[in-house]
């Protein structure tokens, strides 16, 4: 993480970055040139949504250090928030976002107060027996969320401006919609993560006991990260309930919970705040490629992420700063076009 | 009351069988302080190398497999006991290989190498057996049923009861009544005087990983005939496996052995009620218990929570 750099380097002060701003150009060509090598619109939806849904989990993961491995729970809360939200209240777009924003935190926040106060392992399974049980409450509420079957026929909601109004249904317009949630989240993520309040967060990271000594609440900041980070879970879960026209129980499930770790991990989230990203690209588009070879695509990314966690533990992300620190020139020219886009050494 | 007394007798079989499914899981975290999240994978092997071995066609060479099969049945049984096992140990020997690197890290690296470990052996396991379920074969002596009271009781629950409590009991004797028991207890708490005194560390942190596999394939060749065979069994074990310790206390033999037991009374006794519902119950129990007692029920201090 950045603010573990004892000065605020100048990035960090800033609302936007150049490297937001090259990424976010990257992006919006996406719709361009996906479909010539051999990919499709509906992957880069799912990339933008699932990067920022890691985003949101490496705000515990990353900024907290929490090892939380239940949240597809509050992306799946997120995902039913809007459907529901949608059905029996009102079929607007920014009331069903709010709602799966505001239902998911809600359900964070509530977790959040069992498990603040607990530490490492313990930490970690409630996470999961709360994952669990949420999962498990999607499953059997045939009722209210279709069970397995899923809560169907998910419409994506027109984004209304009041001046104008954009039609989502299809998969581009949907994309640039997505693409604007994403960089919004993005800049708030990134003021979070380097504010006074995110500098705590990270001091809490390196030592609860030295930062209860210097006397913050330690308990206060490790449940409002986790109710941020699961509110905007939720917020990228309602965005995927409209991808997918649907919301279905697998992705709060124990597995998928799991993919959200790797996919950060393996990105490097721990020691950078894009890893999480990188992760997201890197899974999905192997997932895509291995997969249309071979069946057990999973086999040989598990064999990659045992790999990672041998040899690379701070991820790809953190592969990369390795590399650009050998290059001392590099370093030293502190404005070569590298070190614009990846800001090399503030990733530490 | 009476009522009651056969839900009572299920779950506490079955809370047997959580505890030995989480034996091997307490052990490798008890003693080396690392979670071991392909104990569920391993569980699963262990049951799926067991079919393979009582089934028709069992993995050796062709005049091998013909004396083999030529076996009685309880013959064969007892032997795959021993074999699955010792197969299973032998991946497991791979993964503390592994694992080594990470040893002296923040123990979330462990969780996340078995992790993609676990990720590994399943898929491995629908490469080679399909997603089918399959049926673990049983001796005639152990299997059926018998009359007591007005009610059908399956043998084999009690037979694996029986031997859950028998391996526990074995368990317990080796780490607390051995020698062997007493240096692994003392590398876990001080590693540093323990390699001073001239024990070879790395040999004993290999020898309780193997040891950990094989007691994950044990209680999974004991489970497999109550709960069948397939890939998802895995996750179904792993995940009881880690509430079961995380309820007892890390690092808390009796503990864990408690835990097994209320899991299995809550699972048993909400089965009766709300089967829709049972497995819900043993999450609400832990977060019941966690809520109010930090380390479980009585957890010890471990760098586990840090």
């Amino acid at each position: 993480m950045t603010s573990t750099s004892p000065s605020l380097s100048s990035d960090a002060t800033r609302l936007v970055t150049p490297a937001m701003l090259v990424l976010w150009l990257v992006l919006a060509t996406v719709p361009l040139w996906i479909s010539r090598v051999g990919l499709y619109p509906y992957l880069g939806i799912e990339i933008l949504i699932w990067s920022l849904y890691a985003l949101a989990f490496n705000l515990v993961l990353g900024t907290a250090g929490l090892p939380s491995f239940g949240h597809g729970a509050y992306f799946g809360i997120g995902a039913y928030a809007f459907g529901l939200c949608q059905f029996n209240v009102a079929a607007n777009l920014w009331v069903c976002l709010v709602a799966a924003f505001a239902v998911a935190g809600l359900a964070g926040a509530l977790v959040a107060l069992f498990i603040s106060h607990r530490r490492g392992i313990y930490y970690a399974f409630m996470t999961i027996a709360f994952g669990q049980i949420f999962w498990t409450l999607a499953i059997k509420s045939h009722g209210i969320t279709g069970g397995e079957d899923g809560l169907l026929k998910i419409a994506r909601l027109p984004a209304d401006f009041g001046v104008v109004t954009f039609d989502l249904a299809d998969n581009v317009a949907f994309y640039y919609f997505v693409l604007v949630v994403f960089a919004l989240a993005v800049v708030a993520m990134w003021r979070l993560t380097h504010s006074p309040y995110g500098r705590v967060v990270a001091a809490i990271k390196q030592s609860e006991t030295r930062a209860a000594h210097l006397g913050y609440h330690v308990w206060l900041y490790k449940a409002s990260i986790f109710t941020l980070s699961a509110a905007i879970s939720g917020l990228a879960g309602g965005l995927f309930a409209m991808a997918q026209l649907a919301a279905f129980p697998d992705v709060m499930s124990l597995h998928q919970s799991g993919y959200v770790v790797m996919m950060t991990l393996v990105g490097g989230g721990l020691v950078s705040f894009w890893g999480p990203v990188v992760g997201v690209f890197v899974f999905l588009i192997a997932r895509d490629v291995i997969g249309a070879l071979t069946n057990a695509w999973m086999l040989y990314f598990g064999l990659l992420f045992i790999a990672i966690v041998l040899f690379r533990p701070e991820g790809i992300a953190g592969a990369v700063t390795a590399a650009f620190q050998k290059h001392s020139l590099i370093r030293r020219q502190g404005n070569s076009a590298m070190r614009l886009l990846f800001g090399a050494e503030r990733w530490r | 009351m009476f009522d009651l007394l056969p839900h009572l007798l299920n779950g506490l079989t079955l809370g047997l069988l959580f505890a030995l499914i989480a034996l091997g899981f307490m052990l490798i975290v008890g003693l080396m302080e690392q979670i071991n999240l392909a104990h569920g994978s391993l569980f699963a092997l262990g049951a799926y190398l067991a079919m393979q071995l009582m089934g028709s066609r069992p993995p050796f060479p062709a005049e091998l497999a013909k004396a083999w099969i030529a076996l009685p049945l309880g013959w064969r049984y007892a032997a795959t006991l021993v074999i699955a096992p010792i197969a299973v140990g032998i991946v497991g020997m791979a993964i503390e290989f592994c694992m080594r690197r990470t040893y002296g890290k923040d123990p979330l690296y462990g969780l996340l190498l078995t992790f993609g470990a676990a990720m590994v052996i399943e898929e491995t396991i629908r490469l080679i057996w399909g997603t089918r379920d399959y049926v673990l074969q049983v001796p005639q002596a152990v299997s059926g049923g018998f009359l007591f009271g007005d009610l059908i009781w399956s043998t084999y629950r009690f037979y694996a009861a029986g031997i859950a409590a028998a391996i526990i009991g074995v368990v317990w004797l080796v780490i607390e009544k051995t020698s062997f028991g007493a240096t692994v207890k003392a590398g876990a708490h001080d590693s540093e005087i323990v390699r001073a005194l001239g024990i070879n560390l790395t040999r004993l942190r290999l020898l309780v990983f193997v040891l950990g596999t094989m007691l994950a394939a044990i209680a999974g060749i004991i489970v497999a005939p109550i709960w069948g065979i397939r890939p998802h069994m895995g996750v179904d074990a792993v995940i009881p496996a880690f509430l079961v310790i995380v309820l007892g206390g890390v690092g808390s033999f009796w503990g864990a052995v408690v835990a097994g037991l209320l899991v299995g009374l809550c699972v048993g006794l909400s089965g009766a009620y709300a089967s829709e519902w049972s497995l819900l119950s043993m999450y609400i129990l832990l977060v019941a218990v966690v809520t109010v007692r930090a380390r479980g029920l009585w957890g010890k201090k471990s760098v586990l929570e840090a």
